[in-house]
């Protein structure tokens, strides 16, 4: 299937609703995939399952501050050129490419880099939803390697990585993005086809412009968007979709804690008769309670929409009296393995509780009210 | 000392005369095509009865819909080249992406990108290129052109590039009027490079604009000094609002949210300011509105400029109200409802007919509406009512209570008390809220930097920013003496170590007396 510019629009808006909070406004990303798409003609985006077992497959994207592109631009080339600097430090050519995580910019850098290259861009990505580190990837649980890896800045220069554990490569690729202007172009997991088969969540690109097109058609608040966007979620890997709260935001506080925007929202139902939800964010939203219950968890999908509108909010643009609906979605099957958990539980977050999947905590969320 | 506030909106142009804090003329009239005739016809009004007084007046304040018009209807705009200094970052995303054709082409393809700017540390994105610098400046020497924006990677943290190049253009081309991006947005280069763009293109038209109300003023006998309100409350002089068109982008509504805390002494408020067609929301926070916190577009052209938040409900004085009273608006007869409505001789049941049947107010013709059937009225009274309360609710910040300040042409619509207020407030003048926001407001100045809090401590960033906020404020006229902090904002960078935070600090100021500009313009 031919991916084209117009398919963009809905791709994003969906990535943002999937990326729970975290991965950045897309829309710098977005203007730039827009651009190489029109001038390419397309990108060819292909199922996991027409994938070679032998194919030579990397995943891209950008590592580094969300904000930092904000005022240091990505450029149309970089994708094309990291995945050629590659190609030259592995000394052999890149069959496929597949994203990190469906979300923010992430989501688009490697149909840019398909378009460009003339590859394909697998359908699907190695979170299905964002995720703040590394070793959160579905690649590296299934045991696939980070490096051999490279990561490009935006003057052109290269650093190469080769470590021995993913936690190790986190740690290299997250203080070289920082000491290369904040925002990096990582080339990294490369894998076979067979690898990527077994790793992958897959569809989440097709998926994710169908929640976006959802998202524009059906704009309005929750009571208009909740039935449509059910159905979507019925249909595909993820869980049912759930109503947690509708209210606004009373409280936001945030700090840096080792590069992380580690925060806390609380928001209240319009009529301030109803206990409070509490939001917990690592830049992604990953807790909330009500009282002191658990009502969604990580890796489940927490996502927060504008009231008005069902418009994703990132969790840096959240901001105190903002009218919000938080609605949860079950996460792929995939991140409910034991593997998976090990890496992606609330404990790894530093929260104290067991992960309990969403549709069990459905007694505590909030019935959606109102007309 | 006298002070007077304009407010020349779409439809109406409101002035009042301020002694002190007592309004003692004000008035309502239409706005004209030239827009002049209709700023000098409010003055002849509130000055009608105070002849002779013109000179205690201190000051005129104008708040304008003007500049935002032009960029809506695409009018009076010129041409503008891009500069960008960011290369090698941002390849193929050139100034003006994403922007509609048709304003886009309004501005011309004049589109240069450099070397040069800053990183997020401070360190130099790249070096600037003599040559590549000297290329630009011919090429723009060559085509003549009449205005330039310039933007420049992280120029808000360090302006130095943007300053070089203007300095350079303005040797090589003496006319030319240059906006520098640092100098009106915020972090975020593609929304702050298009304000330095829309910008550029107004300064024109804010030339020619500044000059026939400064002419209007002069003419009416008036030699006092004269500002221009911008979107966050704070004014600028005539000479900053030359250079700075754009910021009067959302001075309507903060202007009303302004008057409202003047009028009420509240600095803490929800401000309902009911039209002919929406009641407009907002919140009084510390006695500024509450900006909005969202990407807002002028005209198609996504922007970073300080917005109020404002949650518009379908419900004014021209509001159509269904047949059983149970639904009323989006629809409006807008300012038709002088033809149109019952009371006024019409036959369309708008919300004013209905206060009016409830006999609480007395506007136009009573007997219009006397055969009205009352569950009809009771119904769309209830409905009103509910509107205004869903709304409150939503604008509310927590659920602590706030007191509920009605204001516009409209507020006569609510009669009843709101279940959302701790308290309802009608002020004598609130029609004209506008104009008196614009009549009171100060001077402001703002700055903002990215720090890190592991290598500056957060006082002494605060301390810093604050000094700088408080240079701009000087320049743009305020009193030194009365200089106080109005917000500090604090934004955590996400995936940055060392505490990195983007800090903006806002202060405001009494306008200096002119004896002491005077003083500061001698010695300078």
């Amino acid at each position: 299937m031919n991916l084209t510019a117009d398919a963009l629009q809905d791709l994003s808006a969906g990535a943002v609703f999937l990326a729970t909070g975290g991965g950045g406004d897309p829309y710098v990303t977005y203007l730039a995939t827009q651009k190489v798409l029109e001038e390419c003609g397309f990108a060819e985006l292909i199922s996991v399952d027409d994938l070679d077992d032998n194919a030579y497959v990397v995943a891209i994207g950008g590592v580094g501050a969300p904000t930092v592109s904000l005022e240091l631009l990505p450029s149309v080339e970089d994708a094309a050129i990291a995945l050629e600097e590659f190609e030259r430090h592995v000394g052999r050519k890149v069959d496929a490419v597949v994203s990190f995580e469906i979300g923010g910019g992430n989501s688009l850098i490697p149909i840019i880099a398909a378009a460009r290259c003339g590859i394909p861009v697998v359908d699907g990505d190695g979170m299905g939803r964002a995720l703040p580190e590394a070793q959160m990837m579905t690649y590296p649980i299934a045991g696939v390697a980070p490096t051999p890896a490279i990561g490009l800045d935006y003057a052109g220069n290269v650093v190469t990585f080769s470590t021995d554990s993913t936690e190790t490569y986190e740690r290299h690729v997250r203080s070289m993005a920082q000491a290369m202007g904040g925002m990096i172009t990582t080339v990294e997991h490369p894998m076979t086809g067979e690898q990527l088969k077994s790793s992958i969540v897959p569809d989440t690109i097709t998926f994710s412009t169908e929640i976006g097109r959802i998202l524009r058609e059906y704009r309005g608040n929750a009571h208009r968007i909740f039935a449509p966007l059910g159905e979507a979620f019925d249909r595909s890997i993820y869980g049912e979709l759930c109503h947690i709260y509708t209210g606004k935001v009373v409280d936001h506080t945030s700090s840096i804690v080792g590069g992380f925007d580690i925060g806390e929202a609380v928001i209240e139902s319009f009529d301030s008769t109803e206990p409070r939800l509490r939001l917990n964010i690592k830049n992604e939203f990953l807790l909330a309670r009500i009282n002191d219950q658990v009502v969604a968890s990580v890796p489940d999908l927490i996502t927060v929409l504008d009231y008005e509108t069902s418009t994703p909010i990132n969790a840096e643009r959240l901001r105190y009296g903002q009218r919000v609906t938080v609605v949860g979605v079950g996460c792929p099957a995939y991140y409910r393995s034991a593997a998976a958990l090990k890496v992606v539980a609330p404990r790894c977050f530093g929260f104290d509780c067991e992960y309990v999947p969403l549709e069990d905590l459905k007694e505590h969320h909030q019935p959606m009210s109102g007309g | 000392m006298l002070r007077i506030g304009i407010d020349v909106g779409g439809t109406h142009t409101d002035a009042v005369l301020l002694d002190g804090d007592a309004v003692i003329a004000s008035t309502k009239a239409l706005t004209t095509a030239d827009v002049t005739t209709g700023i000098l016809d409010a003055l002849e009004t509130i000055l009608a009865d105070h002849a002779g007084r013109e000179d205690s007046i201190e000051a005129v304040m104008l708040g304008t819909t003007q500049f935002t018009n032009a960029v809506i209807e695409r009018r009076e705009l010129a041409e503008v080249a891009a500069v960008r200094i960011g290369m090698p970052s941002g390849k193929g995303i050139p100034p003006k992406i994403g922007w509609p054709e048709d304003i886009s082409g309004s501005l011309g393809d004049d589109v240069y990108m450099i070397r040069g700017g800053y990183l997020y540390d401070g360190w130099p994105l790249a070096e600037m290129d003599d040559r590549e610098i000297n290329s630009v400046v011919d090429d723009l020497k060559v085509k003549n052109v009449e205005a330039v924006a310039i933007s420049s990677a992280f120029s808000p943290m360090n302006a130095e590039p943007e300053q070089l190049l203007a300095k350079r253009i303005r040797a090589a081309i003496p006319n030319v009027r240059i906006t520098e991006s640092h100098s009106i947005g915020r972090l975020g280069i593609l929304e702050r490079e298009n304000a330095a763009l829309l910008n550029a293109s107004l300064l024109s038209f804010a030339d020619r604009v500044v000059t026939s109300f400064l002419e209007a003023i002069r003419n009416r006998g008036l030699t006092c000094r004269f500002f221009v309100s911008q979107n966050d409350g704070t004014l600028m002089d005539a000479e900053f609002a030359r250079q700075f068109p754009a910021l009067t982008f959302a001075s309507g509504p903060t202007n009303s949210l302004r008057g409202a805390c003047k009028l009420t002494g509240l600095d803490n408020a929800i401000v309902v300011d009911i039209g002919g067609t929406t009641s407009d929301i907002g919140i009084l926070q510390d006695g500024f509105p509450r900006e909005s916190s969202i990407v807002i577009e002028v005209g198609g052209v996504r922007t970073n400029f300080r917005m109020p938040d404002i949650l518009a409900i379908g419900l004014g004085g021209g509001s159509l109200v269904a047949k059983d009273g149970r639904t009323i608006g989006p629809r409006s007869v807008g300012h038709e409802l002088v033809k149109e409505g019952l009371v006024f001789g019409g036959d369309t049941l708008t919300a004013t007919d209905i206060v009016v049947a409830t006999g609480q107010v007395d506007i136009g013709d009573p007997s219009a509406v006397a055969d009205l059937d009352p569950d009809v009225v009771a119904a769309a009274t209830r409905e009103m009512a509910q509107m205004l309360n869903a709304g409150i609710e939503k604008m509310k910040p927590s659920s602590d209570p706030l007191p509920v300040v009605l204001v516009g042409g409209g507020a006569v619509l609510v009669t009843d008390e709101l279940e959302a207020a701790s308290e309802m407030l009608r002020p004598e003048h609130s029609g004209v809220a506008n104009a008196i926001g614009a009549a009171i407001a100060q001077i402001g100045g703002e700055a903002e930097r990215m720090v890190s809090y592991e290598k500056t401590s957060r006082q002494s960033a605060v301390e810093q920013v604050t000094a700088e906020a408080t240079e701009i404020a000087l320049a743009a006229g305020a009193d030194a003496t009365t200089i106080r902090v109005a917000d500090v904002e604090e934004t955590s960078i996400s995936y940055m170590a060392g505490n990195t935070m983007r800090l903006r600090v806002k202060v405001v100021g009494d306008i200096a007396a002119l004896e002491n500009i005077a003083a500061m313009e001698n010695t300078a």
